[in-house]
């Protein structure tokens, strides 16, 4: 009698702790995704992203709206008040400096566009592509020119805008921009065509069979940055 | 009295298997052939029971030692870039067939008795 109670309670204590590691090695296992659930995952993150992505050019354009909305009402309610006027052309002008504001003028567009050369045949296949480094010398030299406002593929370069290698892309104000990237640059064309000078960046980038392409315009529109600047840190000088 | 006291430790490591904190996937190949083990070590229980060779210490030992013994291969073969973890298995399924076979045999043989008679 006391065998059988002895048996019975270690055959318990066994069940329980098979039963225990049966449960959670279950819930172990169903927690980490397998192959078939990640890209089930994947496949629901996708088009979770892309309905945002619908939202946010929805709200986008409801706020272009409102902003041109509010532009007609600052102008109509500061039309009779010369110091009001100053003001508003102020910030006008400010918006324009910072890139806050579409703008339009003459200028140059540069065609920066991976070489079309085999692969196999290259040297170095680096020397193939445009990297940052190769869009960020190019607008360092459009700056040198003169260039008074810059986009590349309509990503307006802002004080913040920062040029960074993502991968086979590059991100510039955190946003992913893909080759061929095309660089538009408002300024005198004649002094903004000078990039194209023997020994200029352009130059070198041609030699590496990098597609460099550079046009006069006699009127280009940048569009503003659609981002906003925020200045955390920085305060005014008293 | 045992189908009660199994039943109860099933049902308890159920309950507490559902509320304890998960392992860390690294260790839970190491859980799955401990799992293996001790479930190798209840068929041949249940069959040593049929036998009528059933020994408690034996039993113990063998339920808790292949586990514990498994789980120091598996990790000796991860040490050693082997799989010593697919012998264990291996050996411990393959056992469990056998197991399963006797004690599908008995019931089989004790069942056409009984129609017999």
């Amino acid at each position: 009698m006391k065998n059988k109670k002895m048996v019975s309670i270690v055959l318990g204590i066994m069940c329980f702790a098979l039963t225990l590691g049966i449960f959670i090695q279950i819930r172990t296992v169903s927690g980490t995704n397998t192959a078939v659930g990640q890209t089930y995952e994947e496949n629901n993150l996708r088009a979770e992203v892309l309905r945002y992505k619908e939202k946010y050019d929805n709200r986008y354009q409801d706020l272009e709206k409102a902003e041109k909305e509010l532009d007609k009402e600052r102008q109509s309610s500061t039309k009779n008040n010369s110091e009001l006027e100053q003001k508003e052309s102020a910030i006008t002008q400010g918006n324009k400096m910072i890139g806050m504001s579409d703008v339009t003028g003459p200028g140059v567009i540069i065609t920066l566009s991976d070489s079309k050369a085999e692969v196999a045949n290259a040297l170095d296949p680096n020397s193939l592509l445009v990297h940052d480094g190769d869009v960020l010398s190019v607008i360092n030299e459009l700056k040198n020119a003169g260039a008074e406002a810059i986009s590349i593929n309509d990503q307006r370069l802002v004080p913040t805008s920062g040029i960074t290698c993502g991968g086979n892309i590059i991100e510039i104000n955190g946003e992913k921009v893909g080759a061929p990237f095309i660089i538009k640059a408002i300024g005198l064309p004649e002094q903004l065509a000078a990039l194209e000078r023997p020994g200029g960046y352009l130059e070198r980038l041609k030699k590496d069979t990098v597609g460099a392409k550079l046009e006069r315009k006699n009127s280009i529109t940048i569009l503003k940055y659609s981002g906003v600047i925020t200045y955390k840190y920085a305060q005014n000088v008293e | 009295m045992v189908v009660i006291s199994i039943l109860i430790g099933c049902i308890l490591g159920a309950i507490l298997g559902m509320n304890a904190p998960m392992i860390s996937y690294t260790y839970s190949s190491y859980l799955a052939i401990a799992i293996i083990a001790a479930l190798d070590s209840v068929f041949g229980g249940i069959t040593s029971v049929i036998k009528k060779n059933f020994d408690l210490k034996i039993f113990i030992t063998g339920f808790f030692g292949n586990a514990i013994l498994s789980i120091l291969l598996t990790i000796l073969g991860q040490k050693l870039n082997v799989d010593i973890y697919l012998a264990a298995i291996v050996v411990f399924v393959g056992r469990m067939f056998t197991n399963l076979a006797i004690i599908r045999r008995y019931y089989v043989d004790k069942w056409t008795n009984k129609t017999k008679e």
